[in-house]
């Protein structure tokens, strides 16, 4: 027994521990897969930056059930406003979403009670006016919200009608057309953003007084050249039956704080799913290293699962980061303001924490929330502590501190060795501070070319500086036994010895 | 032995890169070359390759060191090799080409010899250089590349005695070749699939049956 013990028994137990160790390793806690690209497009698996922890129905609020809702919003002081589109009503959540603040059926329009027609997007305003995309009856409908919120002393009150946006009329509208409002978005200004069923010259923007000014950020259309060549070939009778090539609606709008417009759409190709659009309506946003601001990458395939990801509503959330969802796979994309993709999380599921259609994301404080309208729930997850230092990390970048950034990067590493942003960010930090060795070793992690060079070049000049005298010292040296040898020889054949060669 | 490796066989892959026409013409009409060493060159070559995509300067190297594997690329090497003489060889000796296949396997492996010369450098320089020094390296690799087309046209001219208009013509009959030689393989390789799985079923229909 003894000999036993002193031979066997330790291998034996390392063994049971090779295999028992991955059993915990594997172990997963959420309901989907949370992954990122590499530079090589690639998949890695990540740690899960967002895990969900609630789930709020219409039930769980103490209500009748939501019925087909289209559109939440989170406002500034963090109360969350949903658009139950099927029961004609808004509901205001209070912030940790366990009850209701209030519940608006109907508003006074001067004088007679209004109704709600599918009202389909919410948005308040950080003077507490509230806009709702009230679709079937043609405009959007603007509430004062201060009797609502207790900050008036009259609670059973209908709510205040500031105004209604209606009929835009224009030049470069149609006579006939017919304003089906489903997104709305205010600015800073108080200019109005709307997303309206097909509408495909773009966002209709009206001003604070409602009156309708113009379009804004067109969806460029694409049209591939094998298309190109095969419309050579058809007939007048041909192209008139063929589809029409015209541009995709949007589908979310959100603006920042600085008025510039997010809004997403559905690209076939997969490529940009959004758009980041300035006062004059031009896109400005900003690609990453994969040049890719469409959700997934690998979308080859035949089945309903593969394609170019459905991007279905964006959500601008603190310092140039946002998020895009997508309707096809259930997942959320968040990216910087740099657009290198942060963290993928969400799937399609029945499972707590996935979604069946999802329509709308919007982000709270450390939250993501998600309306799944099938469900008629809003599904919210929590940051947890990888998601958490990836936001601080970006954020602190975002307001120049790269070197406190290296803190957080260096947590993040703790996490996910594999990603590419933690190692660039820490090796750019060490070049500014001129350990250029380091920021070599971690801007080659983090496959970043350009800095990689930066730092190669400061080192290589620093080396050959302190190097210069032994480089010196040897080509002189060099240059002597040459003359030397060149003289020995000459010697050697004078005296009519073999030559070396 | 001394008939595939001297001392002279092997300075002649230098003088050949230096005199092209005389040393291919010496090559088949005065045994000056040797097959062994001309695949050693194939094989180096595949080395540098090899070598290139693994250890070429991280600012000039696109690609996932995960995915090289020395086995594949080598066998990849080769096969090219071999279907590129044999392609040439089924074409030229419909077309009076005066080189054997022997001939032929000793023109192009070493006409791959600049390829070797330029690569080594190329790799060490690689590992110097900052991302707006990268054309030096571009450039020795496209020297060495440019050397080994011009040499493999000249020793494949030489060999067979043709002129150059012809070469070029043979040289894309020799790509069409190839295609069909690998369109050949794939159906032929597709139609024993059937065979073999045809007989299999029976093999376990009996199995199953008994």
């Amino acid at each position: 027994m003894k000999r036993f013990m002193k031979n066997k028994l330790i291998p034996v137990i390392l063994l049971l521990l090779m295999i028992m160790e991955p059993l915990t390793a594997y172990a997963s806690e959420v309901p989907y897969d949370t992954y990122n690209y590499d530079y090589w497009d690639k998949v890695v698996f990540t740690p899960a930056a967002y895990v969900p922890d609630n789930s709020i129905s219409g039930v769980s609020l103490g209500t009748t059930a939501f019925s087909n809702p289209q559109d939440i919003f989170v406002a500034q002081d963090g109360l969350v406003y949903l658009a139950d589109t099927g029961n004609n009503r808004v509901l205001i959540l209070s912030e940790d979403m366990k009850s209701i603040v209030k519940e608006i059926t109907e508003f006074n329009n001067n004088g007679t009670t209004d109704t709600f027609n599918a009202p389909y997007g919410v948005c308040a305003t950080a003077d507490n006016e509230l806009y709702i995309a009230d679709s079937q009856n043609n405009r959007i409908v603007v509430l004062n919200l201060f009797v609502l919120l207790g900050e008036v002393e009259e609670t059973e009150q209908t709510p205040e009608l500031v105004k209604i946006v209606e009929n835009p009329t224009s030049d470069v509208l149609e006579e006939d057309y017919v304003f089906t409002p489903l997104k709305v978005t205010v600015d800073y200004a108080g200019r109005i953003y709307v997303v309206a069923q097909f509408m495909f010259q773009g966002v209709l923007v009206f001003e604070k007084n409602g009156q309708f000014t113009s379009f804004f950020g067109t969806i460029p259309v694409k049209i591939s050249t094998i298309e190109k060549f095969w419309k050579k070939f058809k007939t007048k009778e041909q192209r008139e039956k063929s589809l029409m090539y015209i541009a995709t609606e949007y589908t979310g709008i959100d603006v920042d704080p600085s008025g510039f417009l997010y809004a997403s759409y559905i690209d076939s190709a997969g490529i940009q799913a959004i758009m980041r659009l300035n006062p004059n309506g031009q896109d400005v946003i900003k690609k990453g290293q994969n040049a890719n601001l469409g959700g997934d990458l690998w979308i080859d395939g035949f089945s309903d699962y593969s394609g170019p990801s459905r991007i279905i509503d964006v959500v601008y959330r603190n310092k140039g980061i946002y998020s895009l969802l997508d309707a096809k796979r259930g997942r959320i994309f968040t990216y910087d303001y740099e657009g290198n993709l942060l963290y993928i999380f969400g799937g399609i599921g029945t499972q707590e924490g996935t979604f069946v259609t999802p329509v709308a994301i919007e982000a709270g404080e450390e939250k993501i929330l998600v309306l799944d309208s099938y469900r008629a729930e809003i599904i919210s997850f929590t940051a947890t502590e990888y998601g958490n230092l990836i936001n601080d990390a970006v954020e602190l970048r975002y307001d120049g501190d790269e070197t406190l950034a290296v803190d957080k990067w260096k947590e993040v590493l703790k996490f996910n060795e594999n990603l590419e942003l933690a190692n660039v960010g820490i090796g750019k930090a060490y070049l500014t501070t001129g350990e250029y060795k380091l920021a070599m070793k971690y801007l080659k992690l983090g496959m970043s070319k350009q800095y990689y060079s930066i730092a190669y070049k400061r080192y290589r000049n620093e080396y050959l500086k302190k190097n210069l005298g032994y480089f010196m010292t040897g080509a002189v040296v060099i240059l002597a036994a040459w003359l030397v040898f060149k003289r020995i020889r000459k010697k050697h054949k004078k005296m009519g010895g073999q030559s070396y060669e | 032995m001394n008939k595939y490796f001297s001392v002279e066989k092997f300075r002649y892959t230098f003088y050949l890169l230096s005199h092209p026409l005389d040393g291919f013409y010496e090559i088949r009409h005065r045994e000056r070359g040797s097959v062994p060493i001309a695949l050693i060159i194939v094989f180096l070559c595949g080395l540098t390759y090899t070598l290139n995509r693994i250890w070429a300067g991280f600012v000039v190297n696109d690609v996932n060191p995960r995915t090289v594997d020395l086995f594949s690329e080598m066998q990849g090497i080769f096969v090219i090799f071999f279907l590129f003489c044999v392609g040439n060889w089924s074409v030229t000796c419909l077309m009076n080409g005066e080189g054997r296949f022997k001939d032929i396997v000793m023109a192009v492996g070493y006409s791959l010899m600049p390829m070797i010369l330029c690569g080594i450098p190329a790799i060490i320089l690689s590992r110097f250089i900052a991302s707006d020094e990268e054309a030096f390296y571009y450039l020795i690799v496209f020297i060495g590349t440019a050397w080994t087309v011009i040499m493999m046209l000249l020793g494949i001219m030489t060999i067979h005695n043709y002129s150059l208009g012809k070469t070029l013509v043979t040289l894309f009959l020799t790509i069409i070749s190839i295609l069909i030689i690998l369109f050949v393989y794939m159906m032929l390789s597709t139609l024993l699939d059937q065979v073999f799985m045809f007989l299999r079923s029976i093999y376990l229909e009996l199995l199953f049956r008994g």
